[in-house]
This record gives structure tokens, sequence and C-alpha cells, in this order.
């Protein structure tokens, strides 16, 4: 579905995106994490087209960005992290408006409204809409014309948590359907659950790239907290796989002196640690 | 099709905006300034009333839609659909030339004009001028002040010759300045070849200055303050 091979671009003179090479397949959910300003919304920018003085080449949907044509986007869907709506026509208007301009006939608006619970709330305007029903609404207008590939900036940022969930459950759904999806999010638990893939982007550059499995394998295994009192608190560490060689632990256990005992699994939150934390320094 | 609907969305827009209201009240107004004034001084009203208002509005009226989308960031939405910003254009020009032709028509009637169809034809050339220059101004600035210092500017270099020219105080050299030649219209008079080929190429010109602008602000993403 994407490939890029050796991009580079940059806004200025000073390089940003540097030598970049990966690929998406069909049917994927690709997520772009890193820090802010790492250049994750500049690279979404230049695969659905906008950016198009970058050096290498970056295919999407057999289509090189920079050759495209306005009828590349028959089959891409983009949500911004902002709402792109007329603010004075309802949501149905604004979904009418912007289906109007595809080709294809797209997807029925009062399923689509549906599915995010803006049905009742259809026929207001979109001025008078709350933060996460604007961003239902914009999620759900990336779909009107049913694209192929699906560009989502920060798709359950000021989402509560039902809401969150049922964007997530929709995310899972379009990839049910085949669809590809790219997906950039500052939250590593929603990614680690959606994203097929993940790439770790900082300063331009991809520092990691597996799934979200592979990542977390490779920082090690889990890690076991205790404490005891013994004149004050200690707090002590070891491996989860090597708890049985741990003396001291089982000390505290035949004498049930351990006042707390965890374990504790890598979260990809480590990951972004130890890599945005080591490219820091 | 897709540039029939958006025309009509256009449309849709502005009446939603109360644009079609305001100027239905605007039309009453200058029938009555008409009506008002004695009979032989009734068509040169209607002909700075149709310059100066049906057909300059697109400079202000324009400036303000395409304010007001950045403000909402639907350049964006453009940006990633499949509209041709050349479409975009046709279908905003189009939009302001048909309420320009239509309150154009009314004054023009009611003054009884003895050239309807030139001075018609002149509003929709006027208009699309206009309606040009404020696409162009208005995509690349970002607040309401910013679009008014711009303006001032090209209202005077665009009125102050034409309405000169209107009571033939007019230079050697400014005798085909498109502007002149759209006033000529609105005065009823047949332009000459020279003239309106003149003024041919300053819309082809300003067409595709605007869509260059046009694709400029659908990629910056930049937002706006109003
Ligand atoms: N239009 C622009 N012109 C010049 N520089 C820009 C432009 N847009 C972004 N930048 C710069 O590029 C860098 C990367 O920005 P980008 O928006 O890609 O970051 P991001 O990874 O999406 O961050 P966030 O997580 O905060 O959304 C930043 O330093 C930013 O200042
Ligand atoms: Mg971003």
């Amino acid at each position: 579905m994407i490939q890029v091979s050796n991009l580079s671009f940059s806004y200025t003179k000073k390089p940003f995106i540097s030598d970049m090479t990966f690929s998406v397949s069909k049917g994927e959910i690709f997520g772009f994490l890193g820090p802010s300003g790492a250049g994750k919304s500049t690279l979404q920018k230049i695969l659905i087209g906008m950016l198009t003085t970058y050096q290498g080449s970056v295919k999407v949907n057999g289509i090189e960005c920079k050759e495209r044509t306005k009828s590349f986007y028959e089959e891409i869907g983009v949500d911004f992290e902002f709402s792109t709506m007329y603010e004075k026509l309802t949501a149905r208007e604004n979904l009418e408006f912007f289906r109007s301009l595809y080709q294809k006939k797209g997807r029925p608006i009062n399923t689509l409204l549906e599915m995010v619970g803006l049905e009742q709330d259809a026929d207001k305007r979109v001025s008078e809409y709350s933060k996460g029903m604007k961003s239902r609404l914009n999620f759900i207008k990336a779909l009107l014309h049913d694209p192929v590939l699906l560009c989502l900036d920060e798709p359950t940022s000021g989402l509560d948590p039902t809401n969150s969930r049922m964007m997530k459950n929709l995310i899972l759904a379009e990839r049910a359907k085949g669809k590809t999806i790219l997906l950039t999010t500052h939250n590593m638990q929603d990614a680690a659950e959606l994203c097929d893939r993940v790439a770790f982007i900082v300063g331009g550059k991809i520092c990691a790239l597996d799934s979200p499995h592979n990542l977390i394998m490779s920082r090690g295994a889990a890690t076991v907290t205790y404490t005891w009192l013994d004149n004050g608190e200690h707090s002590i560490s070891c491996p989860l796989n090597q708890i049985s060689s741990d003396e001291q632990l089982r000390k505290l256990i035949a004498e049930n002196r351990l006042q707390s005992i965890h374990s504790s699994e890598p979260t990809l939150n480590d990951i972004f640690m130890d890599i945005t934390g080591r490219t820091l320094l | 099709m897709r540039l029939r609907g958006l025309f009509l969305w256009d449309i849709r827009f502005q009446a939603k905006y109360g644009f079609y209201f305001l100027y239905a009240v605007l039309t009453v107004i200058y029938t009555i300034i008409i009506l008002a004034v004695p009979e032989n001084w009734r068509e040169k009203t209607a002909t700075v009333l149709i310059f100066s208002d049906p057909a300059a509005m697109g400079l202000f009226f324009m400036g303000a839609i395409i304010l007001l989308e950045k403000s909402q960031h639907t350049p964006c939405a453009f940006a990633v659909s499949p509209v041709r910003p050349a479409e975009y254009i046709i279908s905003k020009v189009g939009s302001l030339a048909t309420v320009s032709f239509v309150v154009a028509a009314a004054l023009a009637l009611a003054a009884d004009v003895t050239n309807l169809c030139i001075v018609l034809l002149g509003t929709v050339i006027s208009s699309t001028i206009f309606t040009l220059l404020a696409i162009i101004i208005a995509t690349n600035i970002i607040s309401l002040n910013q679009f008014i210092l711009w303006v001032v500017p090209v209202e005077i270099l665009c009125f102050v010759p034409a309405i000169l020219h209107l009571f033939q105080i007019t230079p050697g050299w400014l005798r085909h300045y498109p502007l002149n030649v759209c006033m000529e219209m609105l005065a009823g008079f047949t332009p000459s070849i020279a003239g309106i080929f003149l003024v041919m190429v300053l819309i082809v010109f300003l067409f595709f200055l605007s869509k260059h602008c046009v694709v400029k602000m659908w990629n910056g993403m930049g937002g706006v303050k109003l």
C-alpha cells in the first residue's frame, strides 16, 4: 500500500526528515509514535500528498505522491488533529457537502452518524458541538467516501473513556474491512492495542520499527518489586524469570514478612521513554 | 458535476450567512436612491452604484468568506479532497457573479438604462475581477486587519481611475486600463477591442495567480485568527 524509500524532507535548509525507508502493507494499522515536534504530522502530510518537495520516493496506492493528481484523494480519508467543518452548518449538511465532492457514492450518512452515536445531534450546528462530538464527526467525515487508506491524527484525543473505546473499535472494524490505517497518537496504550506495527520517530528519523509485542519483548523480562520492614522499609526488584534464585525473597516468603509484592511488565510507554530518553541524551 | 455541486453549495452557504437578505435590502435602498434623483441623472447614478456595490462586492465578501473558511480549517479539507483549485475558484467567482448580475439587473431596470446587455456583461466581468483579487489577497493573509490593510490600496487603484473615467477625466495612457473598460461597459458603452483584450488578459492572469495562491493556502495548513 505504501512504500517509502530514502525519503528526505525539510521545511528549511536544515535537514529534518532524513533517509527514511519503510513500507506499510494493505490491511495494516501502522502507528507513528514519538515526542512532540518529531515530524509525525509532517510525515503524514508527505504521505497524503500535501508536501511534495521531498527527495526520495514515496508511493501510496501505487502513485508517487509528488506526481499525484487530485483524483488521488478519491481513495484517501484524512482525519486532522483539528475540526475542518463549517461551523454554521449542521453535522448532516457538512457531511452532505463533503460527500458531494467525491465521484464515489460512498457510505450512507445516517449509518455513519449512528456508528459514532451522533444521530440525535445530526441536525445541530457544528458550532454547538463539544470537542469530543467534533472529533467523532471529523472521524466519520474521513470515512464518507469509503477510502482504502485512512490517515488519523490523534483520533482518541479529547474523548471520554466510553467514546475512546468506541473509536478504537471503529478503527479495528475498518481494518477488518481491509482498510489500511495510518495513526498518530501520544497514547501508548492505544498504540499497543490498535497497531500491527509502530514506528518511533525522533528528530525526523525512525529509531525503531516493529510490532508493539516485539518491541516490548525486546526490552527484557518483567520485574518483580517487593518491600519489607527491617529497621525501616526496604525495596528490591528482580527479574520475574529469576525469582526462584532470589534468596532474600524466599526467606521473606517463608517468614511471612513481605509488605508488598508487585510484578510489572514492560509497556510501550517504557519503550517510548527508553528510545526518546536515549536519543535526547 | 462536481463544479455544479460546489456552485450550489456556495449559494447555500451565502444564503445561510444572510448574504442574500443583506443584498435584498441594499437593492431596495439603491432603487429608492435611483428613483429619487432627477431623471437625467439616473443612468449615471446607476452606473456608479453598480460599480461600487454589486460589481465590487466580491472584493469584501470573498475576502470575508475565505477568512471564515480559514478560521474553520476547511482549506485542509479541500486540500485532501478531489476538488481542483480551478473548480473551487470558478464556483466562488460564479456564485458571486450571479448575485452581482441579479442586483445590477434590478438597478439597471430601475434606471431604465439604454444598453442593458452591455451593462450586465460589464457587471459580470467586473465582479469576476474583484472576486479574483479578493481570493488572491485573502489566501495570503491571516487576519481581518491585514485584509483591510491590503484591500484599501487595491480599492484605490481600482476605483479612482474608473470613477474619474466615468466623468471623462482620463490620461491617455489609462485609456484601456481594464477597470476603466469595465466602467465604460457599466455606463452602457461598447468597449474597444483593445480594451476587451486587456480585460481578458487581466482575468486570465488573475485566475492563474489565484490558483497558485489557493494551492498554497490548501497545503499550508496554517490556522487563522479573526
Ligand atoms: N509549515 C511548517 N513550516 C515550517 N516548519 C514546520 C511547519 N510545520 C511544522 N514545522 C516544524 O516541523 C517540526 C515537526 O512538526 P510536526 O508537526 O511534524 O511534529 P509532530 O511530530 O506531529 O508533533 P506533535 O506530536 O506535537 O503533533 C516542528 O519543529 C515544527 O516546528
Ligand atoms: Mg502532530
